[in-house]
């Protein structure tokens, strides 16, 4: 079990690291190599994940304007994950902690995100 | 005569008669032996007790643990949610299945908080599900084009 466990993690990393050389290489919007939005092929319009590509180009590159530019929220959430993966990898926590766990990653907030993304989602296909 | 002992946990009392024993302010949940038990039993369970406890109302223990139930779980952590993943997935790949992923995470927490740990678990592993067919999606659409990289990389460098 110790062994698979190693070997999943080896090449979960392995994978991230082509992806951050590749991407931080390559401007995607410059290389017709890089996956295309299926739903901006299909309607034209842009989904709430369009421009996340170009968006990890800029990132890896500290550009973070730029990447702000192609997908704000993509930018933004990255705190809150963080922050959530630290929750998460707590295996004890204390009542606090779980009271800042709850406020912060609770059924109120998650459907705070939801709006956040649809609303980002009509938005940015209006202006 | 039949007698009666009684223990409050480390000490124990009597012999007493049936009368002395409903003297002693013993409750349903004293335990209580006389000569034809084999160990302490809760004063309550025998039946030629019930009469001491005829004008005792019964215990109301069953909703007070609910309750404390309720209240602990606020303080246990939930089952994984897979929140943070559905929303990587629906930035990075697949909305829908990023949605579903996050719609489960919210029943998760609702459920688990309205004392509904079962369901919490199956909106878990729903969310499990969706964010995961998502990341393989994304993941072998990226190793296509990946792999689409390295031939036509390799093609126009022969050129």
């Amino acid at each position: 079990m110790v062994i698979i466990k190693i070997l999943k993690w080896s090449i979960a990393i392995i994978f991230m690291i082509i992806f951050s050389i590749l991407y931080r290489t390559y401007n995607p919007s410059e290389n017709i190599y890089f996956p295309k939005c299926p739903f901006r092929e299909l309607t034209g319009l842009k989904c709430p994940g369009c421009g996340s590509q170009r968006a990890v180009h800029y990132l890896l590159n500290f550009e973070i304007y730029n990447a702000t530019k192609e997908n704000a929220i993509l930018v933004l959430s990255i705190p809150y994950i963080m922050i959530g993966l630290v929750f998460d990898l707590l295996k004890r926590p204390n009542e606090r902690i779980l009271k800042w766990r709850k406020r912060l990653f609770g059924k109120k907030v998650i459907f705070i995100i939801l709006t956040i993304i649809i609303t980002f989602w009509v938005l940015r296909n209006i202006i | 005569m039949k007698k009666y002992f009684y223990t409050d946990g480390t000490n124990y009392f009597g012999p007493f008669t049936l009368e002395e024993l409903r003297e002693k302010n013993i409750t349903r949940d004293t335990k209580v032996w006389f000569q034809e038990l084999d160990e302490w039993k809760p004063a309550g369970t025998i039946p030629e007790l019930a009469d001491i406890f005829k004008f005792v109302p019964p215990p109301i223990e069953n909703q007070n643990s609910n309750l404390n139930n309720m209240e602990n779980l606020i303080y246990q952590k939930p089952p994984k949610k897979w929140l943070l993943e559905a929303i990587l997935v629906t930035l990075f790949c697949c909305v829908p299945f990023g949605i579903a992923g996050i719609v489960n995470a919210a029943k998760v927490e609702d459920r688990f908080y309205a004392g509904d740990i079962e369901g919490a678990y199956r909106a878990s592993s729903k969310a499990k599900l969706w964010t995961t067919i998502g990341f393989w999606i994304g993941f072998t659409i990226f190793v296509i084009y990946l792999i689409y990289f390295v031939i036509a990389g390799a093609v126009i460098g022969y050129y």
